[in-house]
C-alpha cells in the first residue's frame, strides 16, 4: 500500500531521516512510534507530501508518488491539534474538501451526512462551531473530514496528545473501532508506548532518525531487537554485575529484565536465579503495585498484581527470584 | 506527469506574481518613505546663503544662534511636564477604580474613559470652550474668586492641563489590563507576611506594573513631544506648529525656512529613535510574567484609614468632573440656540436641533437703522455645505488610507510568516515598521515638501498641486498608520495554527484559496478592527490635516478648527459654535460606535454570533407564531 524505500529527509545540514524503509499493508494500522525528534513525524509529513525528501522514494499503491503534491497524494490527515477551521461550522469543515474538489451541492449535502453518521456526529452538531464541541465530538469531526474525501489511507499526528489521560483512553477504542469499520489502511503516530500497544497491528520503532525495529506489538515488546526499544516500551531492570556474573551471562553484552518477569518470593526452582532483598520502598497503583527491592547490590523494580492478600511492607525481607528465559541480551554500545 | 507540469506553470505564474510584488513593494518603501525623508535630511544641509552659494552649516549656524533652541527646549518641556502629570493621573484614575474601593467606580470608570471617544482637536476646541477667557468656568470662577486671571488658559498651562487629560486614555487601556492581570494570590501573601496595605501597593503592586508603565511613559514623552492640536489651538510655540508655519512660508519672509523646518523635524526623529530604541531595549529585558497556574481574580482593597479612605473619594470624584465636564457641557450646548452658545449661558427655552440640522436666516438690525437678512447664516453639521464637506473628505480620505494600510499589511504579513526566520521577512517586516521610527510631522512634512514638484516616479505629477494633495493625503495617512497595523495584524497571525494550513493544502485548496478561506477569515475580526481603529484616528486627524492644508485638502478637524473663526462677522456663520459642539457629539458617536463594533460585535467569534443568530431566529418564530394565533383568533371573532 504504501512502501517508503531509503528516504532521506535533511534539514539544511542536519539529516532528519536517514534511509527509511518501511511497507504499509492494505488495511492495516501502522504506528511510527518514539522518543520526540526521532523522525516519526517528519517520515509522516513525508508520506503526506509536506516534506520532500532528498533521497529515496515513496511508493502509494505501487504509484512513485515523492514529487506528487500535497493536494494529489489522496490521503486523509488527522492533525495533533485536529486543526479545524474555527471560522467554519462542523458542517463547512467537513464540506471544504468536498468544495475544492468543486462537486455539486447536493452530493457535498449527501457526503458529508453520510459520514457524519458514520462518525456519530448529529444533525445538530453539524450547524454548531468547532468549538462547541468536546473533544472527544471534534475528533469525530476531524476524522469526518479528512475520511470524506475517500482517501485511499489516512494519517494521524498523535491525535490524542492534547486529551486527558481518561478521555485519550476512552477515544482511543473508539478510534480503533472506527478504523476497523471503515477498514482503511492508517499510519499513526504518537510518542505514547500504550497507546501504540493497543491499537497497532504493526508498530516501527524510531530513534534518532532510524527505524530500530518494526514488528507487531508483542514483538517489539517481547522480543524487542535493540536495548533501545526493549528500554522505550515498557520499564526494565539493567541486571548488574553480582546477578550477571552469578548467572553467567556474556560480559560483552547488556542484560536487562523487564519488571513483571521478575519473582518475588517464589519457590525456588533449578535454574533459576534468586536473590535475598528487602523492600525499599512500594508504590501502589491499584491493579498492580510496584516494589523497589534491594537485592543483589543493586536496586531492582518489580511489578506485582495487586490481588489483595500480598502485599509487602517496606523493610519486609524477600526473595527475588529471575528465569534466564526472561534475559533481554543486547550487545554493550562502546562508550 | 501532468501535475508536475501543471505545478511548473504555476510556479511560473507564482515568480511573476512575486517579481510583480517585490517590485512594487520596493517602489512603494522608496518612493514614499525613504527619498521623501532623505531629500528632507539632506535639505538641511543643502541650504544657501544669500549670494546663492551652497552652505552646509549655515541651517545649524542660524539654528545655534537664533530662537530655535527655544522651540525645542518647550516641546521637551512640555514633554517631562507631561510625563509627570499623565503618570499621576492615569495611575491614580487606574487605581481608584481597579486597586481600590470607591464607590461608584464604574461610573467614575466610564468618566475616565471619555478620552477615547473624545480626543484630538475636538477635545481641545471643548476644553477651549470651557476654560478660555469668556468661557463657562472661568466666568464662575472669576465669580467666585474675583482676582482670578481669566487668561489663565493659554500657552504652556493650558497646553499641559489639557493634555494631561487627553493622554491618560492608553493608562485607561493598557495599565488596567495589567492591574487586572496580578495574581490576588501575591496580594494575599503579602499581607500574609504581615505588609501593611500601602506597603503591599509599593512593594508587590506597582513593581508589576512598572514595565507597562515604563512603556506608557515612553509614548507620553513622544506625545509631548510631537504635540501638534493643543500647542496650535493654544497658542505655545513648541517645534510641531513651528515646523507647519516654516513650511508655508517663504525666502521672501524669512531666511531658509523650510530647511529650518527640516531640521527641526530631523530633531524630533532624533529624539524619537533614541526613545524608541531605549523602550525597545527595555522591552527586550522581559516583563514581569505571572508564574501562577492558578491565579486568582484581584480584590479591591478598602481603605482602611477613614480620613484617606474620604479624601480617595474626593479625589476620584474631582477627576471625574474635570473628565466629564466638557464632554456634558458639549453635549448640552450642542442642542442650544446661538446666542446661549455664544454668551456661554445655559438658556432652558433655547433648546434647537439647529446645530446638527437645518438652515436658518438670521435678521439684524444694521446701524443705518436698516433690518439684514443673511441667508442660511444658521446651518447645522450635516447642513452646512463646508462642515459636510470636511465631513466627506475625511470619510473617504480616512476609509481609503485605512483601508490601504490594512490591504498592504494584511499581504505583508501573509508573506512574513510564510517566510519566518528568512531574511527577507525581517526586511519587509522592518520596512513597515520604518515610519514608527519616524515622526509623524517628518513623513507629513517631507510628502509636502517633496510631492510639491514634478516628481519623475509619479508621472511627473506634483502631488500636492489641487485635488492631488488628496492622494498625497491617503498616502501619508496610510504609511503613519502601517507600524500599528502591523503590530496588531501580526500578533491576530499569531492565533494560526500552522496545521489548519497544511490541513487546507491537504484537502486540495492552493495558496491564495487557504489565505482566502482559512487565513483570512480568522484574522478578520482583527483586520477589521485595525481598519476601524484607524479610521476613527484619521477621521479627526488633525497633525496631518494641519500639515498638508490647503483648500483642496480640508479635513474634517480642519473645519472644526476653522468654524469659530468667522463666527457672527456681518451676521454670517451664526451658530458657528454650537455647530462645533455638534460637531464633537458628532464624533464622539462615530468613536463609540467603532469602539462598539470593534470591541462589542468583532470580538463575538463563530460559537456566539452562532448562539445570537439562533437567539434571533426562536424570537422572531415566537413573533411569528403570536402574530398567527392573534390573526386566527380575529378570523374566529369574526366568524
Amino acid at each position: 500500500m504504501i512502501q517508503l524505500s531509503d528516504i532521506v529527509v535533511k534539514f539544511g545540514d542536519f539529516e532528519a531521516l536517514h534511509n527509511i524503509n518501511v511497507h504499509v499493508k492494505e488495511g492495516e494500522f501502522f504506528t511510527f512510534l518514539g522518543p520526540s525528534g526521532c523522525g516519526k513525524t517528519t517520515t509522516l509529513r513525508t508520506i503526506t507530501g509536506f516534506i520532500e525528501p532528498v533521497g529515496g522514494t515513496v511508493r502509494m499503491q505501487g504509484k512513485d508518488i515523492t514529487h506528487v503534491p500535497i493536494e494529489k497524494r489522496n490521503i486523509g490527515i488527522v492533525f495533533q491539534s485536529y486543526a479545524l477551521f474555527p471560522t467554519m461550522t462542523v458542517h463547512d469543515n467537513i464540506a471544504f474538501g468536498l468544495k475544492i474538489k468543486k462537486l455539486k451541492k447536493d452530493e457535498i449535502e449527501r457526503k458529508v451526512t453520510s459520514i457524519a453518521r458514520k462518525v456519530d456526529l448529529s444533525d445538530e452538531q453539524l450547524k454548531k462551531a468547532v468549538s462547541q464541541l468536546s473533544g472527544g465530538q471534534q475528533q469525530r469531526v476531524a476524522i469526518a473530514r479528512a475520511l470524506v474525501t475517500e482517501p485511499a489511507i489516512i494519517c494521524m499526528d498523535e491525535p490524542l496528545s492534547n486529551l486527558d489521560a481518561k478521555l485519550r483512553v476512552q477515544l482511543r477504542n473508539e478510534l480503533k473501532k472506527m478504523q476497523k469499520d471503515f477498514g482503511i489502511t492508517t499510519i499513526y503516530v504518537t510518542h505514547d508506548q500504550e497507546e501504540a500497544l493497543t491499537l497497532s497491528d504493526r508498530i516501527a520503532v524510531f530513534n534518532k532518525g532510524f527505524i530500530e525495529q518494526i514488528g507487531t506489538p508483542n514483538e517489539v515488546y517481547n522480543a524487542s531487537a535493540t536495548e533501545f526499544v526493549a528500554n522505550f516500551i515498557g520499564d526494565i531492570n539493567p541486571l548488574g554485575d553480582a546477578i550477571t556474573r552469578a548467572m553467567g551471562l556474556s560480559a560483552a553484552q547488556n542484560h536487562f529484565i523487564r519488571l513483571e518477569r521478575v519473582r518475588v518470593n517464589e519457590p525456588d526452582t533449578e535454574g533459576v536465579y534468586t536473590a535475598d532483598g528487602v523492600i525499599e520502598s512500594r508504590e501502589y497503583y491499584g491493579l498492580y503495585i510496584k516494589y523497589y527491592i534491594q537485592a543483589a547490590g543493586q536496586t531492582i523494580k518489580v511489578i506485582e498484581k495487586n490481588d489483595g492478600i500480598r502485599i509487602y511492607e517496606a523493610g519486609e525481607q524477600v526473595h527475588v527470584a529471575v528465569h534466564p528465559s526472561d534475559i533481554m541480551s543486547y550487545p554493550r554500545k562502546e562508550a | 506527469m501532468q501535475s508536475t507540469l501543471r505545478r511548473k506553470d504555476s510556479l511560473n505564474f507564482s515568480m511573476v506574481y512575486k517579481v510583480f510584488g517585490g517590485v512594487l513593494f520596493v517602489y512603494l518603501f522608496l518612493g514614499f518613505m525613504v527619498i521623501p525623508c532623505v531629500n528632507t535630511l539632506t535639505s538641511v544641509f543643502t541650504a544657501k546663503d544669500a549670494a546663492g552659494n551652497s552652505d552646509p552649516l549655515a541651517v545649524i549656524r542660524f539654528f545655534l544662534a537664533g530662537s530655535m533652541p527655544s522651540f525645542v527646549w518647550n516641546s521637551l518641556k512640555l514633554a517631562i511636564c507631561l510625563v509627570i502629570t499623565v503618570n499621576v493621573v492615569g495611575i491614580s484614575i487606574v487605581l481608584l477604580t481597579e486597586y481600590f474601593d470607591i464607590k461608584g467606580a464604574r461610573i467614575l470608570r466610564l468618566g475616565y474613559m471619555t478620552t477615547l471617544i473624545y480626543s484630538g482637536v475636538a477635545l481641545v476646541t471643548g476644553y477651549q470652550f470651557l476654560y478660555d477667557s469668556n468661557g463657562m468656568i472661568t466666568k464662575y470662577l472669576a465669580e467666585m474668586f474675583p482676582g482670578i486671571n481669566k487668561q489663565w488658559f493659554s500657552g504652556f498651562e493650558a497646553v499641559l492641563f489639557t493634555m494631561t487629560f487627553a493622554c491618560t486614555s492608553n493608562h485607561a487601556l493598557f495599565l488596567r489590563n495589567a492591574i487586572r492581570g496580578i495574581d490576588y494570590n501575591t496580594v494575599e501573601a503579602a499581607r500574609n507576611m504581615g505588609a501593611k496595605p500601602f506597603k503591599v501597593l509599593m512593594k508587590v503592586v506597582m513593581p508589576t506594573l512598572l514595565p507597562t508603565l515604563f512603556s506608557l511613559t515612553v509614548m507620553t514623552f513622544i506625545t509631548g513631544l510631537c504635540a501638534m492640536s493643543a500647542p496650535t489651538l493654544l497658542g505655545y510655540n513648541s517645534i510641531n506648529p513651528e515646523i507647519v508655519r516654516l513650511a508655508g512660508s517663504t525666502t521672501a519672509d524669512e531666511a531658509f525656512p523650510q530647511a529650518r523646518a527640516a531640521l527641526l523635524s530631523v530633531i524630533l526623529a532624533l529624539f524619537t529613535i533614541v526613545l524608541l530604541l531605549f523602550l525597545n531595549h527595555y522591552e527586550h529585558k522581559g516583563h514581569y510574567l505571572s508564574v501562577s497556574k492558578t491565579k486568582a481574580k484581584l480584590v479591591k482593597q478598602k481603605i482602611q484609614n477613614p480620613v484617606a479612605n474620604v479624601l480617595a473619594h474626593i479625589y476620584a470624584y474631582v477627576l471625574f468632573i474635570v473628565y466629564m465636564t466638557p464632554v456634558v457641557m458639549i453635549v448640552v450646548f450642542s442642542f442650544q440656540n446661538w446666542s446661549a452658545v455664544r454668551n456661554k449661558v445655559l438658556d432652558f427655552n433655547g433648546w434647537t436641533l439647529s446645530n446638527y440640522f437645518g438652515i436658518e436666516n438670521y435678521s439684524y438690525t444694521r446701524s443705518t437703522g436698516k433690518i439684514s437678512t443673511r441667508i442660511g447664516a444658521i446651518s447645522g453639521v450635516f447642513s452646512n455645505e463646508k462642515t459636510v464637506g470636511g465631513i466627506r473628505l475625511s470619510f473617504i480620505l480616512s476609509a481609503l488610507a485605512a483601508a490601504l494600510a490594512c490591504v498592504i499589511v494584511v499581504i505583508a504579513v501573509n508573506y512574513i510568516f510564510k517566510h519566518k526566520n528568512k531574511k527577507r521577512a525581517a526586511v519587509v517586516e522592518g520596512c513597515l515598521l520604518f515610519p514608527w521610527l519616524l515622526p509623524t510631522i517628518l513623513i507629513c512634512y517631507s510628502f509636502r515638501i517633496f510631492f510639491n514638484n514634478e516628481v519623475w516616479y509619479v508621472f511627473n505629477q506634483n502631488l500636492y498641486y489641487k485635488e492631488n494633495v488628496r492622494f498625497l493625503i491617503v498616502i501619508a495617512y496610510a504609511v503613519v498608520k502601517l507600524p500599528f497595523a502591523l503590530r496588531m495584524v501580526k500578533a491576530s497571525f499569531y492565533a494560526i495554527d500552522e496545521e489548519l494550513t497544511d490541513a487546507a493544502r491537504n484537502l486540495g485548496a492552493g495558496s491564495l484559496l487557504t489565505f482566502l478561506k482559512v487565513k483570512l477569515p480568522i484574522v478578520l475580526p482583527s483586520v477589521l478592527a485595525v481598519f476601524a481603529l484607524n479610521f476613527n484616528a484619521l477621521f479627526t486627524e488633525y497633525d496631518m490635516g494641519a500639515t498638508f492644508q490647503k483648500s483642496e485638502g480640508t479635513t474634517y478637524a480642519m473645519v472644526i478648527q476653522s468654524m469659530c473663526n468667522e463666527e457672527g462677522r456681518d451676521g454670517m456663520n451664526m451658530n458657528a459654535s454650537g455647530r462645533r459642539c455638534a460637531s464633537t457629539v458628532f464624533i464622539m458617536l462615530v468613536s463609540g460606535l467603532i469602539l462598539y463594533l470593534v470591541y462589542g460585535v468583532g470580538a463575538r467569534d463563530l460559537s456566539e454570533r452562532l448562539a445570537i443568530r439562533e437567539k434571533r431566529k426562536k424570537r422572531l418564530q415566537a413573533i411569528r407564531s403570536r402574530l398567527g394565533v392573534k390573526s386566527g383568533g380575529g378570523g374566529g371573532n369574526g366568524e
